[in-house]
């Protein structure tokens, strides 16, 4: 209650010129009311400084020059939706959406027959028929009719293996799936290589596309006394330097 | 006149549109002539490098925990992503090649070539041999025929960013540089090669294969790369023991991680060597006399050659703390004078059933001379070692902590591919009795049960490779399978101390159970 009578107050305070007297009400509850005594002091001190400024005269033709450009404005504001003036503008609008079209096709198109040959391709293309995929084992397997989940067992007997099943996946399967990762997969940051400083030496050498993996790894391990550690490797890295830190060097120093 | 000002305005922001979509597809233009930074060699001082080539190896996941047996203690696999297949790509190395001056030989540094050969070869556990005549010729390392792993998966592009067909020859145990041949003849510029003398303070241009940022990532995403070179100059020149240039040391201010195994031209283009090590700005290149002794050493056995394995860890006396002397059993005064005569290698421990130990070598024994050459440093020792061979015989000259006088010990060196592994795993696992998973050729790695489950079984060892050579192949394993049982017993570690006349292993292969059995026989 009190506080609505505060709010009433402030505002007939606010409302009031620096010269009018306050309302007989207004002056018993800035008796009563030491905030709004204290709001009230400020506003009239506000006002004392503001009063004391001069006046400022504003140049003869001032008002003439602000109706001039109010109609202006509205004028141009009215020319914006005139639909005498549209058809002009969607002619140029048509002509440079066909334009982004051509150009467009005209890019896919250059790409298409300027796209490298995936690795693979090429080896087929040039690797003469000497590798040939290995042969799967001869095998008698007696499978009985368990469900896929659970493991089967099975006696096997082997005929002489004399190569290992061909047991590499397909690259042209991964190759389709490499072209629909976004850039952000393959951003080679973190495996510390340097991008290339145009104004270095050395770069005139041609630019060619890599197809980076894309499974990465990282694995956890134990050592089953209670040590386990987690490692992962980037899928792509640049230079000879080893993968795994304390791997072992071809020219190990003090092994024999 | 407004309208066709805004029309003309239309067609010059669609024509601009237009031009941008184009730009951004347009590849990044050929930076023939770049802006030289102060300091740096421009492009137009570069000699054309035709002998340099990039080199792509994949490796699968199966090749990669091969990698992390060689790497890690001895370790189980806790857990896996979920998609994770074996026998996908996780992991792409770029790096540089070195095409020889025929034309088809391809000279690189794979790092993690040694997941591309066989295991260790087993220790001769027998009594050795006579001494073969030294510089008699020995068998061929066991080639492997093409399979799983000796086909890496690789890819060579040529300067002009052109994929050229290789085939993969073999590896150089003694250098680790891997051999390849290009299958078309002539298919690349033929590059001179620097032969000595070299000079120091010479500048050098050391190439490495580097990612290019593309410009045109809305229609051919991907990761670009290109060799960009650097430039340093030859600080130091090591000598050989036997004349020549054993490596040459290479200052330069910008040398990275990826300058290993880059190629190493002089400005004229021609061939230094390729980078094998690195440490701070300071660079060392294996001479170019060197690589091509080596492609020669792979392409006359059309198969990778071995180094001459012994089976020690040692450390040169020079650079040994005297207390390390008196710790394997050196007297105060003899310990002194060893000291002094700054020569000798000192070994630290000797691999069982290693050359070495067959020829009773112990720990504290120094070597001071091979085939009567004085050994003043550790890298002497490797070089003499080198040059008698694998499987050959060489004479050490050795003092004993405990005998007064120099002793003449004759032994038969051994081959390995890849010294480091054998001799952790060698001491880690000691296969003088029993059975052991490694000696029969089968390297392994723990499966914990989350893991285990994925393959559709409960627990078990992962099989990551299985040596052509032996039992278990002919028997029908195959990497990629995990076995649960041998003899019925449920395995979890490397080695057993079973002793039957077969085994019978009870492995997981895509989610089916078979059963495998291998006679015990020797590989």
């Amino acid at each position: 209650m009190r506080k609505n009578i505060c709010e009433l107050i402030r505002r007939e305070l606010d409302e009031l010129m620096l010269d009018e007297t306050y309302s007989t009400a207004a002056v018993n509850h800035l008796r009563e009311c030491p905030a709004c005594r204290e709001f009230q002091q400020k506003q009239t001190k506000l006002r004392q400084i503001v009063g004391g400024l001069g006046t400022v005269a504003a140049p003869a033709d001032f008002d003439f020059r602000l109706r001039a450009r109010l109609a202006n404005e509205s004028s141009s504001a009215a020319t914006h939706f005139n639909f005498v003036a549209w058809p002009v503008l969607r002619r140029g609008f048509v002509a440079a959406a066909l334009l982004l079209v051509f150009a467009t096709g005209a890019v896919l198109l250059w790409n298409v027959f300027n796209r490298p040959a995936p690795a693979d391709q090429t080896a087929k293309e040039t690797t003469p028929p000497e590798v040939v995929p290995a042969p799967k084992p001869r095998e008698t397997v007696t499978t009985p009719n368990t469900p896929e989940t659970t493991p089967k067992r099975d006696t096997l007997t082997f005929a002489p293996n004399k190569r290992p099943q061909g047991s590499r996946i397909d690259r042209s399967s991964q190759l389709a799936i490499r072209n629909t990762r976004t850039l952000a997969t393959i951003d080679s940051s973190s495996v510390g290589a340097n991008v290339i400083n145009r104004a270095e030496p050395g770069n005139s050498s041609a630019t060619f596309p890599i197809d980076a993996s894309l499974q990465s790894f990282k694995v956890s391990l134990d050592d089953g006394r209670g040590n386990a550690k987690t490692i992962s490797l980037p899928t792509i890295s640049f230079g000879s330097q080893r993968l795994m830190q304390n791997a072992n060097q071809f020219a190990p120093k003090r092994v024999w | 006149m407004t309208v066709k000002r805004k029309i003309r305005a239309a067609v010059l922001v669609s024509a601009a549109l237009c031009y941008g979509v184009v730009a951004a597809q347009t590849p990044a233009p050929s930076p023939k002539k770049p802006a030289p930074p102060p300091g740096a060699a421009t492009a137009d001082k570069l000699p054309a490098a035709p002998q340099v080539v990039t080199i792509i190896h994949r490796l699968n996941g199966l090749k990669m925990f091969r990698l992390l047996l060689r790497s890690q203690e001895q370790v189980a696999i806790a857990s896996l992503g979920s998609a994770f297949d074996l026998m996908d790509d996780v992991h792409t190395n770029v790096i540089a090649g070195l095409a020889l001056d025929d034309g088809e030989t391809i000279v690189a540094w794979l790092p993690e070539a040694e997941v591309e050969f066989g295991p260790v070869p087993v220790p001769v556990t027998a009594a050795p041999e006579p001494p073969r005549p030294r510089n008699a010729p020995t068998a061929p390392f066991p080639r492997m025929s093409n399979s799983l792993f000796n086909q890496p998966d690789i890819t060579v592009i040529g300067p002009d960013g052109k994929r050229l067909a290789a085939k993969y020859i073999g590896f150089d145990g003694v250098t680790g540089l891997s051999i390849l041949r290009l299958t078309k003849k002539n298919a690349m510029t033929v590059a001179a090669f620097k032969n000595e003398p070299l000079n120091i303070g010479e500048t050098v241009l050391l190439f490495r294969p580097e990612p290019v940022a593309t410009t045109r990532p809305m229609l051919r995403p991907g990761l670009y790369a290109r060799m960009g070179a650097i430039e340093g100059r030859i600080q130091n020149i090591l000598p050989a023991p036997t004349g020549g240039v054993a490596r040459l040391r290479v200052s330069a201010p910008k040398l990275s991680q990826e300058n290993i195994g880059g190629v190493a031209l002089n400005q004229a283009g021609e061939t230094i060597g390729i980078v094998d090590g690195m440490e701070g700005t300071e660079a060392t290149i294996l001479p170019a006399t060197l690589i091509k002794r080596a492609a020669q050493r792979v392409l006359e056995q059309q198969a990778s050659v071995p180094r001459p394995w012994l089976g020690v860890k040692g450390e040169a006396i020079e650079s040994l703390k005297f207390d390390e002397l008196m710790n394997h059993g050196w007297e105060l005064n003899r310990a002194t004078a060893l000291a002094d005569k700054h020569r000798g290698i000192m070994l630290t421990s000797i691999v069982p059933g290693s050359p070495a130990a067959l020829a009773a070598l112990r720990a504290g024994d120094v070597i001071l001379k091979v085939d009567d050459k004085d050994i003043k440093s550790a890298d002497d020792f490797t070089w003499w070692l080198e040059q008698a061979g694998p499987s050959s015989s060489v004479e050490f000259t050795i003092l004993r902590p405990d005998r007064p006088v120099e002793e003449e010990l004759n032994v038969k060196l051994s081959e390995m591919m890849d010294p480091s592994f054998s001799f952790k795993l060698r001491n880690s696992f000691s296969a003088t009795r029993g059975f052991s998973l490694l000696d029969q050729g089968i390297e392994t790695i723990a499966l914990r049960p989350p893991v285990a489950s994925q393959l559709g079984t409960t627990a078990g060892l992962l099989v990551v490779y299985v040596d052509p050579v032996t039992a278990a192949f002919e028997a029908g394993l195959q990497p990629g399978d995990v076995i649960q049982s041998i003899n019925g017993k449920a395995v979890s570690i490397y080695k057993t101390d079973l002793k039957p006349a077969s085994y019978t292993f009870e492995v997981v292969r895509k989610k089916e159970k078979l059963v495998v059995t291998i006679p015990a026989k020797k590989r």
